[in-house]
């Protein structure tokens, strides 16, 4: 799934990164933020999460400033500092402020044992959601200069972070009022079928820890869509094998609820309320059909946002497309 | 559904109204007691295609010292009906005005409010639906927001609890997982729809057949599946009942039967574990009588696996034939528990 933006990641990390001076480019800094939310999840994901906060050029100097927000969320597979690697969010934040567009960025680190929490609330894999929308938020409120309101709070992502950042506006609304999903995973239900439940039930710890791209995606979204607290697995997930190996339709039924596509109904009114909503994605991405059917769907429920099909694959253009299009799209709406 | 059906006519041993919906007689008003009507405006309703009413009648059932000790706050149920019965009928068959009285008596006083949901297809199932309107919101929202602003109530979550009983057993984990930060405690009574609703293809044709001017004499059982139907499915662009129907070029169409099961409270639960954790007490019974007595065992079961504590009761009895006794007797008293007391 991702190996267009490992590619990409690992020829970036080859360009050594430039410390910044305080005063005249924007800043990076790497802390850790407490989350209550992830706390006690059953795959020892700790609570102590990475954030890198980019504060833009003059955040030093200027003490009786504040600076609206944008959170970014990264995508599976992958760490905060590989999506700092392959996107150098200072360059895109002294870019945007070159621009009169000065904002702090936010990127927590979304990563689990099984590389994903999808930013949703699990026990298994703990409540990565509420760590985003609360926990965060608070902290970030609380120990930055930030406008504090919503107004001044938006929300992005690609890929893994797309569908957090649909699911976060859905599930939070008022926290965040412009959000921008870039190459969005994981819109349309997913499907279990009793094969793959057998497949991940015969994994062993090992195997797991060694498996690819395509053979990890459907263990941590189950982990994190069918968790199992009673499971005596190491998973604690529970795949709806039955003895006589059919599947328990609830598997399949939790899957689904999980889906941006099948929530949207019950959620309308938080995307009805968001100031601005903007999805892109590449020509040749693999997630292409999913956002299109997704973006049927917002057409049917008469929802507005705005859309750009550009040329390119899942991961080859993401760091040029936050500069030229998510903050720039920030520095547009979100109130300064 | 059937079960359903039989337990709550005869129990009730009431005469269908138009549109079949259930009816009781007024209850006794125990001295002490007001009883209020009022209207509240659902701002999240507004808009909604089927033309449901946006101003709704609620009840709102006051204790004795409300009227004498000008200064005094309360805590608030919020107790939702049922399915083809409005709030008031709801209201006048469970007594509330004597379950009150009854829990003051006891020294504990709460103002208890009863919103009426009645929808075109005879009931909203307290779902968020472009067709039939926002009623999770409407509950958890505008109906709080009301109240707290027109009574001296707790108002805030510590002084809040939700309650209802079968469409209303389901609203209340329905919105309880979707705005826990409203509510401090919450109890279901004999919860329909615990489990997603499924369909065959004869079943599905059935449903997608009914003429949109005969839905009131479709039967209770129709009745119910068109009402999930317009509010799990909803669909602006397919007049008049503005729905997806769960079928389509003959098959069942998985995309609808979806977006029904992320509706079911049990498949919820997984993805709402924080959520429910959250609650001050979580309470669930239901009649060892009742057909629902499986699907309720069900959550119960669900809730254990997730360590979601919870009080849980199978009682000997009907889908209805106890509900107003154990409101009095075991909901209410359960919260004089949880919520915060008068002050």
């Amino acid at each position: 799934m991702f190996k267009a933006l490992i590619a990409t990641a690992a020829a970036l990390a080859a360009i050594a990164a430039v410390p910044v001076s305080a005063q005249e480019r924007a800043r990076l800094n790497w802390v850790e933020v407490h989350s209550p939310a992830i706390e006690g999840n059953l795959e020892g994901n700790s609570a102590q999460r990475k954030v890198l906060v980019v504060t833009p050029p003059g955040y030093d100097e200027n003490t009786g400033k504040r600076y609206p927000v944008v959170y970014f969320l990264h995508g599976y597979w992958a760490t905060p500092e590989m999506y700092q690697e392959m996107a150098r969010f200072e360059e895109a934040v002294d870019g945007a402020a070159a621009q009169g567009n000065e904002v702090i960025l936010v990127m927590p680190d979304g990563h689990s044992k099984l590389k994903g929490g999808f930013y949703s609330s699990s026990p298994t894999v703990g409540d990565y959601e509420t760590f985003v929308a609360e926990d965060l938020v608070k902290w970030v409120d609380a120990n930055f200069r930030t406008i504090a309101d919503p107004a001044s709070r938006g929300l992005a992502g690609h890929s893994m972070g797309g569908y957090g950042t649909i699911r976060v506006a859905m599930k939070h609304p008022g926290v965040f009022s412009s959000i921008y999903m870039m190459s969005a995973c994981c819109l349309d239900p997913m499907q279990l079928t009793a094969e793959q439940a057998k497949a991940i039930e015969a994994m062993s710890e090992a195997e797991v820890a060694a498996a690819q791209f395509g053979q990890l995606a459907p263990v941590s979204t189950l982990a994190t869509w069918s968790p199992d607290p009673s499971d005596d697995g190491f998973l604690k997930v529970y795949t709806g094998l039955r003895e006589d190996g059919t599947l328990d339709p609830l598997v399949n039924q939790r899957l689904a609820a999980n889906s941006p596509l099948v929530m949207l109904p019950q959620y309308l009114p938080a995307l009805n309320g968001l100031e601005a909503f903007s999805i892109d994605i590449g020509d040749k991405d693999f997630l292409l059909e999913g956002n299109r059917a997704f973006m049927a769907e917002l057409d049917r429920f008469r929802v507005k946002y705005d859309f750009e099909l550009y040329d390119g694959d899942h991961g080859n253009r993401i760091a040029e497309r936050i500069r030229t299009k998510v903050l720039p799209f920030f520095g547009e709406h979100l109130d300064k | 559904m059937k079960a359903l059906i039989a337990g709550a006519l005869l129990a009730l041993l009431a005469t269908p109204a138009a549109a079949q919906n259930i009816t009781a007689p007024p209850p006794p008003i125990p001295e002490g007691i007001t009883v209020e009507e009022i209207k509240v405006h659902g701002a999240s309703l507004e808009g909604n295609l089927e033309g449901n009413e946006v101003e709704r009648q609620v009840m709102v059932v006051l204790p004795p010292s409300y009227a004498t000790n000008l200064n005094k706050r309360y805590p608030v149920v919020y107790y939702l009906h049922g399915f083809a019965i409005d709030g008031k009928n709801f209201y006048n068959f469970m007594h509330v005005p004597e379950a009150v009285a009854k829990n003051a008596a006891e020294g504990n006083e709460f103002i208890v409010v009863v919103p009426s949901t009645l929808t075109k297809m005879g009931g909203s199932m307290y779902s968020s639906s472009v067709t039939t309107g926002d009623f999770r919101k409407f509950i958890a929202h505008d109906l709080v927001e009301y109240i707290d602003s027109h009574y001296r109530t707790i108002a805030r979550r510590d002084g809040r609890g939700l309650a209802g009983h079968s469409m209303g057993g389901y609203g209340t984990w329905v919105i309880g997982m979707t705005y826990p930060e409203v509510f401090d405690s919450i109890w279901a009574q004999s919860a329909c729809c615990v489990s997603p609703r499924t369909e065959t293809v004869e079943s599905a044709t059935a449903m997608s057949q009914v003429p949109y001017e005969n839905v009131d004499n479709a039967g209770f059982g129709m009745r119910a599946g068109l009402a999930s139907a317009v509010a799990w499915a909803p669909n602006p662009n397919n007049p008049p009942f503005y729905v997806d129907w769960p079928i389509r070029d003959g098959e069942i169409d998985p995309l609808v039967i979806a977006k029904w099961a992320n509706n079911s409270p049990l498949a919820m639960v997984a993805s709402h574990v924080g959520a429910l954790k959250s609650f001050d007490a979580i309470g669930a019974d239901v009649g060892n009588q009742d057909g629902l007595v499986r699907d309720d065992t069900l959550i119960h079961e669900e809730l254990e696996k997730f360590g979601i504590a919870h009080e849980w009761e199978v009682y000997e009895g009907t889908h209805t034939d106890k509900i107003g006794q154990r409101f009095a007797d075991v909901v209410l008293p359960f919260f004089a528990e949880h919520l915060d007391k008068p002050r």
